[in-house]
């Protein structure tokens, strides 16, 4: 009958060409056991791990590594939107100058901040043969959402509304070095490499 | 076609509208019985003078016609003057250097001196004894090795048992 051979068919293409990922229960193709979901396990906490990876000697031709220190600091009482204010202002600014800015800026987050580059740079020359402190600059700085505590807010006429009682996670990588000069674009810049990108578009399977 | 045809249609349909959304707010006082009755009770008049309840109210509030888009979103939080700026007034105290900025005190000397002085304080309220008990004539402040001067005759003498700190200059 020709509806089993079609969905006899259907099922043995689905078990060659698609797979249910193991992690995240969702039927997605792949083939040889390469699977497109790479997500690790839960609640791993990776940026603490990146401090471990230990590269092997470099040959005498290749340009050299520059120490990298990861730090991050968990559940701060603070909220991920106002502290990426913070996180973007030092980033791509020497070490120094972010604890400047840190030092003078009236924002809560601020405090937590400096703490943690402060217990990096201490890391860096401790552990990960930095040789100057001051020699660091802020590479990657950013903020992500912790374990929010859930309360009841009483409103009028007896409702209510849950609270949220925010905290955050402050992730920051120091590599050695002067920070890299970022050339600033201009808009008339972008808008030439825009209109370059349109006109280098070519018709594909054409003759 | 005639303009003037449709000019009326306009109008008729315009008045139309206007007597539904009449009926529709209760303002319309023309489906009452036309008869006048002799008595206090006059015939029900829409409730206009009581307070009208929170379910009605809303029907006339300010909100929003659409989600705002991540994008909307993402352009009015980034915008530059939500940013926080550098500051550019940051400079080292000469005294101590730790940084300061230009036109404020330096923190950490200000935290030195500040030690001392609530000593010093201290110091007083032990010979005050009491609160309101300051005698009408000035203070001054000794330290170990120090006698009181031309000067500072008539005054109330604070001893401190430490050496003179090199910013407290005479």
């Amino acid at each position: 009958d020709i509806y089993q051979i079609i969905h006899y068919s259907f099922c043995i293409w689905t078990i060659r060409n698609l797979r249910k990922c193991k992690k995240c229960q969702i039927l997605a193709p792949c083939s040889q056991g390469s699977c497109l979901h790479t997500t690790a396990q839960l609640n791993t906490k990776n940026w603490d791990r990146k401090n471990r990876i230990v590269y092997p000697p470099q040959q005498k031709d290749e340009p050299p590594r520059p120490a990298e220190v990861f730090h991050c600091r968990r559940q701060i009482k603070y909220s991920k939107d106002k502290m990426w204010y913070l996180a973007k202002l030092i980033k791509g600014m020497s070490i120094d100058q972010a604890l400047a800015q840190l030092e003078f800026s009236d924002k809560k987050g601020a405090i937590a901040i400096k703490e943690v580059l402060l217990e990096a740079q201490e890391m860096a020359v401790k552990n990960h043969n930095v040789e100057f402190k001051s020699n660091l600059y802020v590479a990657e700085s950013f903020s992500g959402k912790g374990k929010y505590l859930k309360r009841i807010r009483y409103h009028g006429r007896g409702m209510f509304g849950i609270m949220d009682k925010v905290h955050c996670h402050y992730f920051v990588k120091l590599v050695e070095g002067t920070p890299p000069v970022v050339v600033q674009k201009t808009p008339f810049d972008q808008a030439k490499e825009y209109v370059e990108q349109l006109r280098s578009r070519t018709i594909i399977h054409s003759l | 076609m005639s303009l003037t045809g449709f000019v009326r249609f306009l109008r008729q349909s315009l008045q139309r509208l206007e007597s539904d959304f009449i009926q529709a707010v209760g303002l319309d006082r023309s489906l009452g019985p036309a008869l006048a009755v002799n008595g206090p009770s006059l015939l029900p008049q829409p409730n206009n003078s009581s307070e009208p309840s929170f379910l009605d109210s809303i029907f006339w509030m300010a909100v929003p016609k659409k989600r705002r888009t991540i994008e909307v979103n993402r352009c009015r939080r980034r915008n530059p003057n939500k940013m926080i700026k550098v500051k550019t007034n940051i400079e080292p105290c000469v005294q101590c250097g730790n940084l300061k900025l230009k036109h404020t005190l330096c923190g950490f000397c200000y935290e030195k001196i500040q030690k001392e002085t609530s000593l010093i304080r201290r110091q007083i309220q032990n010979m005050e004894g009491r609160p309101l008990n300051t005698p009408a004539v000035e203070t001054v402040v000794l330290y170990e090795n120090e006698t009181p001067g031309e000067a500072d005759q008539g005054k109330r003498i604070v001893e401190r048992s430490r050496k003179r700190p090199s910013w407290f200059n005479l």
